[in-house]
């Protein structure tokens, strides 16, 4: 009898969701169900959507890398201000602006983000910068690899809340605001890169004096995804080829860069250009400034570094695909031949050439060479060849 | 080691299974015997040190061949014609005798007649010395002749016929080993230390040496041609390879940083980290003995290095506009 009882129960449950299930399917079937913007959530699908969100945004912000050292630097500030001002702004607003028209039609309508950072950590913004939101229209950031560039944009909305309108234009449009040109491609340049195309305080990589074969290589590795960045690829997206060879010839044909590093123009050169294995230089120790000159003339055989001066060197007859790296931003080059060590960058046909040397280059004497194509010292010189 | 499949019987017009099988056998031992000839057997010496290692492999061979008639016969003998158990005392008798002694006694004599070849492996009084560096996946060579200026190659090695070359083998990343069959046993390639080997070649001629040590991906890819030149013909060689490169046509190679890893003498091209390109057109082959020394090749490994040799520290050049990597290809094939 009882055993009878509990039968009949089941299958009496089983008819009830089974009915549920097929009324559902009637309803969504029938076309019944407002998936209409204008009408907002009900406030309880609201309270449950977000109720969700945070919690996963909590607990998938776990699997992010730790922030690195100088989140608050002025640079990555910059940096990501600009590329907030092209692509983030439309939706998001920005301080002191009244809130966007049209976006705020969406639903869910995008959050202001002035105070963003007040609510989440940095690895949780970090967590919805990188990856987007499913069903909000917040996009995932278009090269995942990029950790560095999240990172940029992570600082700047911890920047955010202490921002007023001058200090926001200041950061995203550069010191001397926005510069009325005609030329709407270069308009987009200029926010960053200016119309000097300098680094900016070493915010930028400066492009002034570069190979215009590099640029132009460069900026098509953008525009095919070949190289990698969330801002880059994203500047580019639309240009057409005949624009994008227009900017890389503007930008070669300023003052700028050189082919040596400053330093070695002015040293002996005895120093700069003698064998391997001729004496002089003295690894680490003798200085940063110096070992990272000594990277340049004569590489660091042992590990398999050629001299950077082979490919990056004075040469009237170099290969104009490969870069000219005297006077380059330090913090820059750094930053992409650990990009290359991890393989994450990308680029131009010749790209595998660099990656396969960065990928040798110990982590040291990345920045003393960096340092020593900018043309300055880059701190306390290391005690030892990290083996 | 080969299959006996009678893949031509048909065309043979249906021969009958034993015919088959004594033509697969009769091929399978050609074959067999064709591995004992060529420029890379130990059963073709042309070295004196290989001559004694062949000679203590035939010994071996025949006296592992007696030993197992012995053994075989006793066995057939206790299985078929004795029936009668023998005494414990007999049993215990013939495995302390059969089981310890003689064998003892044997591998004794042998061991003493192997290492009895062993100080050939060092010659204090070579007349040549070659210090050679195994790198993958790639030998680095350097010959230092009686009062001459050292002479910088690679992946090639040639030595006067009759005369005491001592090389010094080194290491530098993993372990290499250098095996030259046909002149003398292998040696191994440490990084850390030198080890010395010193061989005489009897008769001229061109052999092929190989890396024996499993040394990362491209391994099977890293040997060498071995040339055993008259006296007279390997003085002028390596006066010629002592020889500065001229730098005409090479600005496609400087414009593309080719100098920085790899040196022709005499140019601006410096790099030591690749292999010395000064006479790479008068090699016999290219890329350590991977393809032939011709126009097409040398174009071919400048373009593809990373998939011909994978796991090698050039990257490859397959980027380059056609009419600059025909311009590296052309120049490589100057540097005679």
């Amino acid at each position: 009898m009882k055993g009878l009882d509990r039968r009949l129960r089941l299958r009496h449950l089983a008819y009830g969701l089974a009915g549920l299930a097929l009324a559902g399917g009637l309803v969504a079937w029938a076309g019944l169900v407002n998936i209409g913007a204008s009408s907002g959530h009900w406030s309880v699908t609201n309270v449950a959507l977000h109720w969700v969100m945070r919690n996963a945004v909590r607990t998938y912000a776990l699997l992010e890398p730790a922030p690195p050292a100088g989140l608050d630097e002025a640079a990555r500030v910059r940096r990501a201000a600009g590329h907030f001002e092209a692509a983030c702004v439309f939706c998001h607003g920005a301080p002191e602006r009244p809130s966007p028209l049209l976006a705020a039609r969406m639903t869910p309508p995008p959050p202001p983000l002035t105070h963003v950072a007040e609510h989440w950590g940095a690895r949780e913004l970090f967590r919805i910068v990188r990856h987007g939101v499913k069903y909000t229209g917040m996009p995932a950031w278009i090269a995942l690899g990029r950790e560095d560039e999240v990172w940029d944009m992570v600082a700047f909305l911890k920047a955010l809340p202490a921002m007023d309108d001058a200090a926001y234009r200041r950061a995203a449009l550069g010191p001397q605001g926005p510069e009325p040109t005609a030329d709407t491609a270069l308009a987009g340049c200029v926010r960053c890169h200016g119309r000097d195309g300098g680094s900016d305080g070493g915010a930028f990589p400066v492009l002034a004096g570069q190979s215009e074969a590099y640029l132009a290589a460069s900026l098509a590795a953008f525009a095919s995804g070949r190289r990698a960045s969330g801002v880059m690829q994203f500047a580019v997206d639309g240009l057409e080829e005949a624009e994008l060879a227009r900017l890389a010839r503007y930008y070669a044909g300023l003052p700028g860069l050189g082919e040596a590093p400053p330093a070695a123009e002015t040293a002996s050169p005895a120093t700069a250009t003698a064998a391997p294995g001729t004496g002089g230089g003295g690894g680490p120790a003798a200085g940063p400034g110096a070992w990272g000159l000594e990277i340049i003339a004569r590489g660091l055989p042992a590990e398999g570094v050629p001299a950077c001066a082979g490919c990056h060197g004075p040469s009237s007859a170099r290969n104009p695909a490969y870069p000219r790296l005297g006077g380059q931003d330090a913090a820059y080059l750094a930053n992409q031949l650990r990009l290359m060590k991890a393989e994450a960058r990308g680029g131009g046909p010749y790209q595998r050439v660099m990656q396969v040397i960065a990928g040798r280059l110990p982590e040291q004497a990345t920045d003393a060479d960096a340092a020593a194509y900018a043309g300055r010292p880059a701190g306390p010189a290391p005690a030892a060849r990290p083996d | 080691m080969l299959t006996g499949r009678p893949v031509h019987a048909a065309a043979a017009g249906r021969p009958g299974r034993v015919a088959v099988a004594r033509r697969a056998a009769a091929g399978a031992l050609a074959l067999t015997l064709a591995a004992c000839s060529g420029p890379q057997s130990a059963l073709d010496p042309a070295g004196d040190a290989a001559e004694a290692i062949a000679g203590l492999f035939w010994v071996l061979l025949a006296g592992a061949a007696v030993i197992w008639a012995l053994v075989i016969g006793a066995a057939v003998f206790a299985l078929r014609f004795k029936t009668r158990p023998i005494s414990e005392r007999a049993g215990l008798r013939l495995v302390l005798w059969g089981g310890a002694v003689v064998p003892t006694l044997i591998l004794s004599v042998l061991l003493v007649y192997g290492l009895r070849l062993m100080p050939l492996l060092r010659d204090p009084a070579a007349e040549l010395r070659v210090e050679v560096v195994g790198e993958q996946f790639w030998w680095r060579v350097t010959y230092r002749p009686e009062g001459g200026p050292a002479v910088v190659s690679a992946n090639e090695v040639r030595v006067p016929v009759g005369a005491r070359v001592e090389f010094s083998l080194d290491a530098a990343d993993v372990i290499h080993s250098f095996w030259i069959p046909a002149l003398g046993g292998k040696v191994d390639m440490i990084p850390g230390r030198s080890n010395r080997l010193a061989l005489r070649a009897t008769r001229t001629g061109t052999f092929r040496g190989v890396c024996a040590e499993f040394c990362g991906p491209a391994h099977t890819r890293m040997a060498f041609p071995v040339v055993v030149m008259e006296p007279e013909a390997f003085r002028a060689w390596l006066a010629e390879q002592a020889r500065e490169a001229s730098p005409a046509g090479n600005e496609t190679f400087l414009a593309n940083g080719c100098g920085g890893c790899h040196a022709v003498r005499g140019t601006p091209a410096t790099g030591t980290i690749g292999p010395d390109l000064t006479h790479l057109a008068s090699r016999l082959s290219l890329g350590a003995d991977l393809l032939p020394n011709d126009a097409a090749s040398r174009a071919r490994f400048v373009a593809e290095v990373d998939t011909l040799k994978p796991g090698a520290r050039m990257p490859g050049f397959g980027m380059l506009p056609p009419a600059e990597a025909a311009a590296i290809a052309d120049y490589l094939g100057s540097l005679e």
